[in-house]
């Protein structure tokens, strides 16, 4: 395996921007690489896949391009089932020229179709049984696949005081947070969800910004690491990475938008701590929605007046996609964040 | 002559100028080495190697002041004998030395004379062992590198320790003898509170079980490693401490010192940046940043206390600090 695939292993790695004298993004062109590689890793050396085996994932993309790239440098079958509001014309050709088998669930109403993905990919398993399923939410290797990522901070940064990421599967964040707090136990993790996310406590519901958040709980989510929760509407999300493009030149995705805004408005009220924001893929893949005008246009409410901070919440609370929240989340299980709110 | 740091000449596994040059017309005179010994270790696990392999591997940390210093007097064929005699693998070494500079079968005598404990984990045979080779090199007129030096090693006793490069931060696999990365300076300046955590049983360090770590473990290394390669390159001592501490905490896992938790609060309350341990030994420090205001005193009252709560063989040394030795 090793040397067939050195092009994607030095992929997989971030660059460096210092947005501000303390704050430093870790830019990766394609950030679940780390994963799918590590993942298939494990699995090949303990014979869970073999070589030339099948691999089936559920995916909103990234992490199913991630996937594709290596199965087809690697000779695996893969087949990803993605639903129709996640996945464009662009993408999914570029996962089938990777050798990919595509399957697409519709959900008219923009859910993302969770749980129809699962029943699909678990008749797809039943039907193959010796596929291999990497199961990103539920893996732990998820999370340890992390290590090269907390590795490239400390090789890079050194000191952190504060990890800045979002959440969709809870592997980067809390995979990079494990890893930093064994050297920094008082190191602050901020988690960037988007309003109507199940992750901190919001009923489901549609979410214009896709790539973080979810409409079920993965168990690579370790809310008791969280120091604090962020909401970040679609709008101040793309707004940001207009910026970070504009500021910085750096063309990043929606979700590193967020991101950045929230690791800014740490990063400036904590001027002596020496924040770092994950930034998890690039914006070419968003050319024609959050870097085309003509479809930002259309969206209610752009363009969006951007605070410099959020409304600090007292309560768990979803608001509109033009709205930017936060919650002091104290390391507290979802459980007992639940249970206070049905208290309060 | 004495050897101690020997200029780059040849390599061990690449032939060079050694192999052709016959020591036909070459003699042996009396040569002299020196090795120091260490205090443990800043880090030690398992690492990727460039082969994508794991590796078992530590990075070391030196204590200067007390040698090993090993003399070779060439004297007909035959055998090496070694006082004291039961220094076997010594002997070994200088006869592969003595071998690999082109000089089979050759005898003599060897003397070890070294103040270091053993079984503490000060590295008392691998100093032994490359005062050895470094004796047997000056014996023959010959320099040897680094990497031939540890190579050597290796083969006289399994295992070696970095000690061959001094106060030079290595990453180096210690049963394969050879470097996984060279950091690119020296240890940041430190000034330690050495002790030990158990002086009733000294410990054979090559017969202990090997640590198994887990995935999380070995992960975690990683970062360590990258801590490490920035703090040697920065000269951080608060950053090397910290990723001494987190290597203890693992190592606490597999070989546990008493008091550890004891010890992590000391240090602590006396502003020490971390602590590090033998991995395979009984030995632990408390590391000050050697460049700190007021550092001395306050390693002093520490040293106090330790000796209060009952540790044993207490000593306070310096690495990479300007001024002198505080032996």
């Amino acid at each position: 395996m090793s040397g067939t695939d050195d092009f994607l292993s030095a992929y997989e790695k971030p660059r460096v921007a210092r947005l501000a004298h303390n704050l430093f993004a870790a830019c990766f062109p394609l950030m679940k690489l780390l994963p799918a590689r590590f993942m298939l890793d494990r699995a090949q050396a303990d014979g869970r896949l073999v070589s030339g085996g099948s691999v089936a994932e559920t995916t909103s993309g990234t992490f199913g391009l991630a996937l594709a790239m290596l199965a087809a440098v690697r000779g695996f079958d893969l087949t990803l089932v993605s639903a129709a509001s996640l996945i464009d014309r662009r993408l999914r050709r570029r996962l089938e020229h990777l050798g990919s088998i595509v399957h697409v669930i519709d959900d008219p109403e923009g859910s993302g179709a969770q749980r129809e993905r699962l029943e699909r990919l678990h008749a797809i398993l039943e039907h193959r049984p010796e596929t291999f399923w990497p199961r990103q939410y539920d893996n732990p290797d998820n999370r340890l696949a992390y290590g090269k990522l907390a590795e490239w901070i400390t090789r890079e940064i050194g000191r952190v005081d504060c990890l800045v990421g979002c959440v969709g599967s809870g592997g980067s964040l809390c995979g990079t947070g494990e890893f930093l707090r064994e050297l920094f136990p008082d190191l602050a993790i901020i988690a960037v969800d988007t309003h109507r996310s199940v992750l901190f406590g919001h009923a489901p519901g549609p979410r214009l910004l896709r790539g973080l958040g979810n409409s079920i709980l993965p168990s690579n989510l370790r809310h008791e690491m969280v120091d604090e929760v962020h909401w970040v509407g679609a709008l101040p999300a793309f707004a940001s990475a207009h910026r970070l493009h504009r500021g910085h030149a750096v063309f990043m995705g929606p979700t590193s938008g967020a991101a950045a805004l929230v690791g800014a408005s740490y990063a400036r009220k904590h001027p002596d701590a020496v924040t770092v924001v994950i930034l998890p893929d690039e914006g070419h893949r968003y050319q024609n929605t959050v870097y085309d005008d003509g479809w930002l246009a259309a969206l209610e409410g752009w363009p969006v007046a951007v605070p410099d901070k959020p409304e600090t919440l007292a309560r768990i609370e979803a608001r509109g996609e033009g709205e930017w929240t936060r919650l002091v989340w104290g390391r507290s299980p979802l459980r007992t964040m639940l249970e206070a709110e049905r208290g309060a | 002559m004495v050897s101690d740091k020997p200029a780059p000449a040849s390599s061990r596994s690449g032939g060079g100028a050694n192999d052709g040059d016959k020591p036909t017309g070459r003699r042996l005179q009396v040569g002299v080495g020196r090795a120091m010994a260490h205090h443990g270790e800043l880090l030690q696990g398992v690492f990727e190697g460039a082969d994508g392999g794991l590796h078992r591997g530590l990075v070391t940390l030196p204590l200067a002041a007390q040698p090993s210093t090993v003399t070779f007097w060439p004297g007909g064929q035959g055998n090496i004998r070694v006082r004291p005699a039961d220094r076997r693998k010594t002997a070994r070494a200088a006869a592969l030395t003595l071998e690999h500079l082109g000089f089979p079968d050759v005898g003599g005598d060897l003397t070890i004379e070294s103040d270091i404990p053993v079984g503490h984990g000060y590295g008392s045979s691998t100093a032994d062992v490359i005062a050895a080779i470094r004796a047997a090199a000056a014996a023959a007129g010959a320099t040897l590198r680094r990497s031939t030096v540890c190579g050597l090693a290796v083969e006289a006793e399994e295992a070696s320790d970095a000690i061959a490069y001094g106060d030079q931060a290595v990453l180096f696999a210690h049963r394969e003898g050879r470097i996984l990365e060279h950091f690119g300076g020296e240890v940041p300046p430190l000034l330690v509170v050495g002790f030990r955590t158990d002086v009733a049983r000294p410990i054979d360090t090559l017969s202990l079980l090997r640590a198994r770590y887990n995935g999380q473990e070995i992960e975690q290394f990683r970062v360590l490693r990258g801590l490490a390669a920035h703090a040697i390159r920065q000269q951080d001592p608060g950053l090397i401490g910290r990723v001494a501490t987190a290597s203890a905490r693992i190592s606490q896992r597999h070989l546990a010192k008493p008091c550890f938790e004891t010890v992590v609060k000391l240090a602590q309350e006396h502003g020490a940046c971390g602590i590090q341990v033998a991995h395979s030994g009984t030995l632990m420090g408390v590391l000050f940043d050697g460049d700190e205001r007021g550092v001395v005193a306050r390693a002093a009252v520490l040293a106090g206390t330790l000796g209060h709560a009952g540790f044993r063989g207490i000593r306070t040394f310096a690495v990479n600090v300007d001024g002198t030795s505080l032996q």
